[in-house]
């Protein structure tokens, strides 16, 4: 004769009164893994978002929000370089909502002297004030292209601007920092 | 602006990126980068932000990755509860929905069919128990007037349809 089959009271309004309805997504890495990923992806993403927003507090904040954000996202495990990338894209995209906040303005709309007081506080050196004369779209892809090394297409992935745009876009701001960075080191060679 | 670019600039680039530059350049590209704008932008720019970035990451204040671990694993936690809450309101919506349609069905059929269950109210505390068993044969006999039947039957059926759509929408 069959057993007949418990009748919890689970099995009847399963996932709500045991207590499993509060079913908590996986994080996309363990904790130790996730350890290991902080350490070597922190410092870089700090480097780009203070030297981008010119603010270091800011940087902190976002860098923060970033990694909380990235453990809380579900994504395809691709690897430590798809991760970084994804965490990078993660930050630019809350940079460009904190530069859209206060003003609603579309961030290629936002002059260059608005970034520059804060930028130049705490860059001493010679790229400081010329990238604060950049627009923060150009330094995004500057920082992406020349600090991290990334290429078109993960400026693109990162960004979110079409491949083809990144090129043009990138070649204008190099040639535009470069001419800055030229005069600047003349003007420091000229100083006593 | 012209968008032109010198056939030495992926070779430049490629010593930049591995941190040889200039030291493992050949001397004859040295002197190309030196004479051509485009090469030259390249390596100035690109030298100048890897300065920047091993300068700007040596000063980066790195936290303990335990809080932000606990404050994602505290985020997803609240996401969880918030999209269990959805369904649960949902049928609870739809369950008010369904009683107030019945209650408003309810009160139109006794305006039609006379509010001869409010008179049994009425005389209910002088005679008891006796007109219990009148109401009780009544509904039996007389289908059309049955409050108390008609009651619990679709309170339960409200309470039923509530639970089927909060599983169907915790099944999604």
């Amino acid at each position: 004769m069959k057993e007949p089959l418990p009748m919890h009271r689970e099995s009847v309004l399963p996932n709500v009164l045991a207590g499993d309805a509060l079913r908590v997504e996986e994080p996309p890495m363990d904790s130790d893994a996730f350890a290991g990923f902080y350490e070597r992806s922190a410092r870089p993403l700090w480097a780009y978002l203070a030297r981008v927003s010119g603010d270091t507090a800011l940087a902190d904040d976002l860098m923060q929000e970033s990694f909380v954000r990235f453990l809380c996202a579900q994504q395809p495990e691709e690897g430590e370089v798809a991760d970084r990338r994804y965490l990078f894209r993660i930050a630019t995209n809350l940079l460009r909502d904190h530069w859209r906040r206060p003003r609603t303005a579309s961030i290629e709309e936002l002059s260059e002297e608005l970034f520059a007081a804060s930028a130049s506080s705490d860059q001493a050196d010679v790229l400081g004030p010329a990238l604060a004369l950049m627009r923060p779209r150009e330094r995004q892809l500057l920082w992406l292209a020349y600090a991290e090394g990334y290429t078109h297409r993960e400026i693109a992935e990162v960004t979110g601007l079409a491949t083809a745009s990144i090129r043009l876009l990138l070649f204008r701001a190099r040639h535009k920092i470069a001419n800055l960075l030229r005069e600047q080191n003349s003007t420091l060679r000229r100083q006593p | 602006m012209i968008l032109s670019s010198c056939s030495h600039e992926k070779e430049v680039a490629e010593l930049l990126r591995r941190g040889q530059w200039p030291a493992a350049c050949a001397p004859e590209l040295r002197a190309h980068v030196s004479a051509c704008r485009s090469c030259g932008d390249l390596a100035l720019v690109a030298t100048s932000f890897q300065r920047a970035r091993s300068e700007a990451a040596g000063a980066a204040p790195i936290k303990s990755p335990g809080t932000l671990w606990w404050r994602a694993q505290l985020r997803r936690r609240n996401a969880a509860v918030e999209r269990i809450g959805k369904p649960i309101l949902g049928a609870q919506i739809f369950a008010l929905l369904i009683n107030l349609f019945v209650v408003v069905g309810l009160l139109v059929y006794q305006a039609q069919h006379g509010l001869g269950w409010l008179i049994w109210l009425a005389q209910l505390p002088q005679a008891g128990t006796q007109h219990i068993d009148k109401l009780w044969t009544s509904t039996l006999l007389n289908p059309g007037w049955s409050p108390l039947v008609l009651i619990p039957a679709l309170a339960t059926l409200a309470l039923l349809a509530g639970v089927v759509v909060y599983l169907a929408s915790d099944r999604q």
